[in-house]
């Protein structure tokens, strides 16, 4: 449902970036999103498309890429991850013991909270 | 053109959250960012706690709400200062919002600002409002499964209320499972089981406030 705020700080921002490199036009906008970020690709490409329609950017495609979970065991340093690549392989992970040592608690979040703009394509 | 960049799409409001967080630091205001799905009970806790510790504490309440202004009269009706956010329909409060709201409220003397976010577990955990922690709310009469199904909230928050225990004998929620599966998430969270209603377990609530608003004014 914050989708369309995602959206236009994404655009804001993509904006800033190519007038920068003296470009006009948003062919591509890469975005990664970590796991947990609660971020529904749908909806945000929805808002997006939104956004750039009837603008010189309507062409642009947004490409999302989902950062697995990765976790690390703050006893015995393992890192693990999730098995899949849906959320609820992202929750299972989240309580699973660790592969390591057996540990349950305190697991900490090395990658899956992100939510990046990582790369444009602009002409 | 390739153009590789890094940035982080919630960059501008981050760099908000900052502002308001370093005004707040100035007066040594403690901020907590409330969340919870809708009817947990957020403004019976504000209610409670404005009344409860009136004496002690000077407390202001900002109101995020999709419509209303009911809960912003409840709040007010206990003399804590309270302004009111209608975000229309948007799922959250943002940093810019709880910063309009801050020049409305007077800041003198304050000690604690609760932000009530909207109701709302998913959308309000990504915008930082620069409080100080974030409080989980939930409530009994929901399933005990929420930690599971919305991790980032139980993950990021200090603290967890579990409300609405006077409810206990009637629903089938699992307090153990709530909590151990908050815990795993985030082993430093704190849980608070209560009742708004009965006023039981608040005052292990109102402790953790005291030790918090301490920790701010000594700069901890």
């Amino acid at each position: 449902m914050h989708e369309m705020a995602l959206a236009q700080s994404l655009l804001s921002m993509a904006e800033e970036e190519i007038a920068r490199c003296s470009c006009s036009r948003l062919l591509m906008v890469r975005v990664e999103y970590g796991a947990l970020a609660g971020l529904m690709p749908e909806a945000l490409r929805c808002c997006f498309e939104m956004l750039t329609s009837g603008t010189p950017h309507a062409q642009a495609r947004l490409e999302l890429v989902r950062l697995p979970l990765r976790l690390r065991c703050p006893f015995c340093g393992t890192t693990f991850g999730e098995d899949g690549e849906e959320d609820s392989d992202a929750r299972n992970a989240l309580a699973a013991h660790c592969p390591g040592c057996g540990e349950l608690f305190g697991h900490i979040v090395e990658q899956g909270k992100e939510m990046l703009l990582s790369r444009i394509e602009a002409v | 053109m390739q153009i590789p960049v890094i940035r982080n799409v919630l960059e501008a409001n981050e760099k908000k959250a900052e502002q308001v967080r370093a005004r707040l630091r100035s007066g040594r205001i403690l901020a907590l960012n409330l969340i919870s799905s809708p009817g947990a009970g957020k403004t019976s806790l504000l209610e409670r706690t404005l009344r409860d510790l009136g004496g002690t504490f000077r407390m202001a309440v900002i109101e995020g709400d999709l419509q209303t202004t009911n809960d912003a009269e409840r709040v007010a009706a206990t003399g804590a200062q309270a302004v009111q956010i209608n975000t229309e329909g948007g799922c959250h409060l943002n940093s810019d919002m709880v910063s309009q709201a801050l020049d409305k409220l007077d800041l003198n003397g304050l000690d604690i600002l609760f932000i009530e976010n909207v109701g709302n577990l998913v959308c309000p955990v990504e915008f930082d409002c620069g409080e100080d922690a974030k409080l989980a709310l939930l409530s009994v009469a929901e399933g005990d499964d929420k930690p599971e199904k919305y991790p980032l909230l139980f993950n990021l928050a200090k603290a967890m209320v579990l409300n609405k225990t006077d409810l206990l004998p009637y629903v089938s929620f699992d307090l153990a499972r709530a909590r151990a599966f908050a815990s795993k998430l985030n082993k430093d969270l704190r849980i608070f089981e209560l009742s708004c209603r009965s006023g039981q377990g608040l005052d292990a609530w109102y402790a953790w406030l005291a030790e918090e608003r301490a920790g701010k004014l000594h700069g901890r």
